[in-house]
């Protein structure tokens, strides 16, 4: 497993003023700290904390997690396709760690 | 045997399970008026109040991030099974139908599971760039509890949804 591996999924056909679903996904442990393992050690805490959502250079959403997201997080929501950009995740977990993944927005063509 | 001891035998039972029966009935309606809403309904009715604040860690989630203001029930909705097995993976839709303009949207939408070690299991803030709130994620649930789901407004109305979810395996450690 890669810690911080995102994928991104967008409709395939997107045209403007479109309602799209964004599903996103991302590899990670979000441990919670509560749990040990096969040799009775703490699990440390480790998850994300800081979800940065932009589409070009704006931010479009923020998320505020904790450990109660479960292992893996996926997230899915409704964005209005008004303009093309880069749509970009920025992840930050609780060690500093940053991961992030990028899809390219673009209208169909005809 | 004898036949006279069949029959009283017979009556005897007949008369027991008369006597269960109506102690079943009576049970079953006399807790409709008795026990508080919490125990009996998942899903609240309209008019119904929001399920009381469980403990204090909560009541200082509702004081830092909504200073008091009341909270409509209502315009969320909340899809999550009633009967979670996996508390790591609890499925969560939250759905809204509150508008989404650059006057009037939906600027912060809460998760809180009462009974999680952390009942503030997450916050997502939004611009008018998003469409209509439907979102779906997985959470984690420790037990049995009251998931409130409560959409901020960016004018400052506050509205929510509330539904209990029964889960069997701990998720949370």
């Amino acid at each position: 497993m890669e810690t911080g591996k995102t994928k991104i999924v967008l409709p395939p056909r997107i045209q403007r003023g479109d309602v799209i679903r964004v599903q996103v996904a991302v590899q990670h442990p979000m441990d919670t700290g509560f749990f040990r393992d096969a040799n009775a050690e703490i699990i440390p805490p480790w998850f994300i904390k800081d979800v940065q959502v932009t589409l070009g250079d704006e931010e479009i959403a923020r998320f505020e997690w904790t450990s109660g997201i479960s292992k893996d997080p996926i997230v899915s929501f409704q964005l209005k396709a008004e303009k093309e950009g880069a749509l970009t995740f920025l992840w930050t977990d609780n060690r500093g760690g940053k991961y992030s993944g990028t899809a390219e927005l673009k209208f169909a063509t005809a | 045997m004898t036949d006279q001891n069949e029959n009283g035998r017979r009556r005897f039972l007949q008369a027991v399970g008369a006597l269960g029966l109506a102690a079943a009935v009576e049970g079953v309606s006399g807790a409709r008026k008795a026990l508080p809403a919490m125990t009996r309904v998942t899903r609240l009715a309209v008019g119904d109040d929001p399920p009381p604040i469980p403990n204090e860690i909560v009541a200082k989630i509702y004081q830092d991030r909504f200073q008091g203001r009341a909270i409509t029930t209502g315009h969320v909705t909340l899809d999550i099974p009633l009967m979670a097995e996996d508390g790591r993976y609890v499925p969560v839709i939250v759905e809204s139908d509150l508008p989404m303009t650059a006057q009037q949207y939906v600027k912060s939408l809460f998760l809180i599971v009462d009974h999680n070690p952390d009942p503030l299991v997450t916050a997502f803030h939004f611009t008018p760039a998003l469409g209509p709130v439907n979102l779906q994620t997985r959470i984690k649930m420790k037990r049995t509890s009251w998931i409130r789901g409560i959409a901020e407004l960016n004018t400052g109305e506050l509205y929510a949804s509330y539904l209990k979810v029964e889960t069997t395996l701990n998720g949370c450690g």
